[in-house]
């Protein structure tokens, strides 16, 4: 009896989550490693991350522990972490750049091996047209753009992007 | 870092070399026959056995490949037999198997510990990609991570707990880069994207459910940027042979599967199992019930005293928001206000430049709060006006300090009271008269409950069932049954003009012009306006309602026993301090095309709380009948 009940409560509350898969081709649903790559299923190009589907029932996480599969499930320090981390949280990222400061700045800093995070958070502000002249540039191209800035600035010593 | 199984066998291969006999694992096999390993503790942990209510062991494992003995799933004893010889196992063929040193290395661990396996007679493999996971994650500590409930969608309406693989390290700024940790999830691969099928087979195991590896900054993505959910993350005090043998057990469970139950093994549940097979010392599942909500998981941390070393709190988009909103002058405010909605209005002439930012700082946090779905839709627009406001923000050349935001007043789920609510009571009604009440509820929280540790104005009620014993005329009444109410209250302010609503699918007993006590299957649906003030001590609300009533004693519409009501409901709430709860309703109901064709219902409640229990008084009033109850609620 209960377990009829509770599956009527779940049918019940059921009723607004078939929105499980949110489309998107906004800022999100670009390929590479941004948020959109992570696949829903065969839906292409819906936002895994995003899905309305975050308590497990339909989390989707598509990266296997044992086989490493995702293209974006390493967040080593370096040249391609640091790319990897760009793409991933562009939006956030974007945010804070322009205001020189944030944990995705400390974040960054801390994988590109810049010695101050501060000093990175100044010049990503002050160099933020350059790195985001548009808003429909790529994923990869805002990436190759920070990657670029945090190189030239020799100051920034961020010694890990090579 | 040490490699992992270099580290986790270093306390336990001791002895010196010898000579390599073929019968050493049967040795090894017999002395743990003998001493009962098959019993201890962390070996049943580790293979998630569970002893049956029939007698015997299964594991909660379903994943065929999660057993090296065909017997695996329901004999920890032949399991651990297997595991022994397979420790000693040439290589598998099959280049993509992994050698069982491979795949099972906190096993490994374990039994080279126990049983003092001889380092000399075995040979150890090389594990590539457990290496290559365990350095990925330079866990030195971990998290258990709890974002908070999102009525906005069923499936996280209790919230989502996962397990965060910290680095720990401070470099640079001094800021720990928690967003490059690794986070566990544990969640169901839903295979379906038909919302019935996904509550049925949720409900019933048909899906399955696997441990998955994620950088962290996914999820505070997800949760605090995309769906503003605060976050609250509890760091353990594990030792670092706990830290590594937790993630030597999370790359076991990497190649299997659990069947996913909603309800009970869920993603919560089977996060705690993790934590008590890599700690054999901690008592956590067996602090839980039959159906397990994310916050009591919480609460089983802070049942082994001294577990949770630290406590913190993540705030979501909207909760930065309102902290910079909370520092601006009303002229600022209005700023704000215009630049969110329109990114090119200038500012007032005399700000300073770094009032320019913090504006353009709150402006900018606004805008994401209004437009997350639009942002993820790709609405025509809505990112290029997102881009102005960067693009305006970095012009001014003001670095923000960084944004401390408290935890809310109500703290976290640890301090949350138990969801399990079992009510006693006695009253008197004009039409029954005197009566004895029973009430149970299965989860989790309702309005007038003690605020400690819930989201203030959220209500989610789960199996809601009222009993009435009626003493004079002996008879038992089923009073009221619910089997989910939502209650969602969106403070309006002028940055947010969210409507509140409210729902709820049940049965109640009906007392007006369409029956005298008949039991009636109801679905409420209504919303509108709330506002909050005094903060947070008044609540003030008008919905627009309507509601569904069907039985077949009613005399509904057109003398049907289907009945629909539609009209304003004025509700007033009022709390003093974590003590007192107050709330007051009327509702006026208009009956379309049935014969009493008006139907009205005022109540008002008080509750007083004393640590597990509370005391309720009410009264209520209908068309028919007025009564009032004095009750005692305990919660578990």
């Amino acid at each position: 009896m209960r377990k009829t009940m509770v599956a009527l409560t779940i049918l019940a509350m059921a009723g607004s989550a078939s929105a499980n898969g949110i489309k998107g081709n906004g800022p999100y649903g670009t390929a590479g490693c941004g948020l959109g790559s992570m696949a829903f299923g065969n839906q292409k190009g819906a936002v895994q991350i995003l899905a309305a589907t975050t308590n497990g029932l339909f989390g989707t996480q598509t990266f296997g522990i044992t086989s490493g599969t995702s293209n974006c499930g390493e967040s080593a320090v370096g040249l391609s972490g640091t790319k990897t981390f760009i793409e991933a949280n562009r939006d956030a990222l974007a945010k804070d750049m322009s205001r020189g400061s944030g944990e995705t700045i400390s974040a960054l800093s801390r994988l590109a091996g810049c010695a101050d995070a501060k000093a990175v958070g100044a010049k990503l502000q002050q160099r933020f047209q350059a790195v985001f002249p548009e808003q429909s540039l790529s994923d990869e191209a805002v990436s190759s753009n920070v990657i670029s800035t945090l190189k030239a600035e020799k100051a920034l010593s961020c010694n890990e992007l090579g | 870092m040490r490699p992992l199984l270099a580290l986790l066998l270093a306390a336990a291969l001791p002895g010196p070399a010898g000579a390599v006999e073929l019968s050493y694992p049967e040795e090894l096999v017999a002395t743990a026959r003998a001493e009962g390993v098959a019993r201890d503790r962390q070996w049943l942990r580790l293979g998630h056995w569970r002893e049956r209510a029939v007698g015997g062991w299964e594991s909660e494992a379903d994943g065929p490949a999660f057993f090296l003995s065909p017997r695996g799933k329901t004999d920890p004893e032949a399991e651990l037999a297997a595991t022994l010889r397979g420790l000693f196992a040439p290589e598998p063929e099959d280049p993509e198997r992994q050698h069982p040193q491979c795949q099972f290395p906190a096993r490994f661990a374990f039994l080279a510990r126990r049983l003092g396996i001889d380092a000399a007679k075995l040979p150890v493999r090389r594990c590539e990609k457990l290496e290559k996971f365990w350095a990925r994650t330079e866990a030195r500590g971990v998290t258990l991570v709890f974002s908070s409930y999102f009525l906005d969608n069923p499936a996280s309406a209790f919230g989502h707990t996962f397990l965060r693989l910290d680095k720990g390290g401070e470099r640079g700024s001094g800021e720990r880069a928690e967003l490059l940790d690794q986070g566990v999830n544990y969640a169901a691969t839903a295979d379906s994207g038909n919302a019935i099928l996904y509550a049925v087979k949720g409900l019933t195991g048909l899906f399955k459910g696997e441990f998955t590896a994620l950088p962290y900054f996914y999820k505070v993505r997800e949760y605090a940027d995309y769906e503003s959910r605060d976050i609250w993350e509890y760091d353990l005090a594990l030792r670092p042979d706990e830290v590594a043998m937790l993630v030597a057990h999370v790359w076991e469970l990497g190649s299997t599967w659990f069947d996913y139950y909603y309800l009970s093994e869920n993603c919560s549940y089977h996060i705690l199992g993790v934590l008590e097979a890599a700690s054999p010392r901690l008592e956590l599942l067996s602090r839980l019930g039959p159906v397990v909500l994310p916050a009591e998981t919480v609460q089983a941390l802070y049942d082994n005293p001294g577990l949770v070393s630290r406590a913190r709190f993540r705030p979501s988009v909207r909760s930065q928001f309102a902290r910079r909103a909370a520092a601006l002058d009303p002229a600022s405010l209005d700023a704000v206000d215009a630049v969110a909605a329109e990114p090119a209005r200038p500012l007032p002439p005399d700000l300073s430049p770094t009032a320019q930012a913090a504006v353009l700082d709150a402006a900018l946090d606004l805008f994401d709060v209004r437009n997350a779905r639009a942002l993820v839709d790709g609405k025509a627009g809505v990112a290029e006006a997102r881009q102005g406001l960067l693009a305006r923000r970095s012009a001014v050349p003001v670095q923000s300090a960084p944004l401390e935001v408290p935890p809310p007043p109500q703290g976290g789920p640890e301090r949350g009271h138990g969801s399990a609510r079992l009510g006693l009571g006695t009253g008197a009604s004009s039409d029954g008269g005197p009566y004895l009440s029973l009430s149970y509820r299965a989860a989790l929280h309702d309005l007038l409950d003690p605020p400690a540790g819930f989201s203030p104005g959220s209500q989610l009620e789960f199996l809601v069932t009222r009993l009435r014993w009626e003493t004079r005329r002996e008879r038992l009444r089923l009073e009221d049954f619910s089997l989910v109410e939502v209650v969602s209250t969106n403070p309006v302010d002028r940055f947010d003009r969210r409507a509140s609503w409210h729902m709820r699918a049940g049965a109640a007993t009906l007392r007006d012009g369409g029956c005298r006590g008949c039991l009636a299957g109801i679905f409420e649906l209504g919303g509108g306006p709330a506002l909050v003030a005094a903060g947070g001590a008044v609540t003030a609300q008008v919905a627009a309602d309507s509601e569904l009533a069907a039985s077949p004693e009613l005399q509904g519409a057109f003398g049907s026993g289907l009945r629909l009501g539609v009209g304003p409901t004025a509700t007033l709430r009022l709390m003093g301090g974590a003590r007192l709860s107050t709330q007051a309703s009327a509702g006026l109901r208009f009956l379309p095309f049935a014969r009493s064709n008006l139907g009205y219902a005022l109540g008002a409640e008080s509750r007083l709380h004393l640590g597990p229990v509370s005391l309720a008084l009410a009264w209520r009033k209908t068309p028919l009948a007025y009564e009032g109850e004095l009750s005692a609620m305990f919660f578990r």
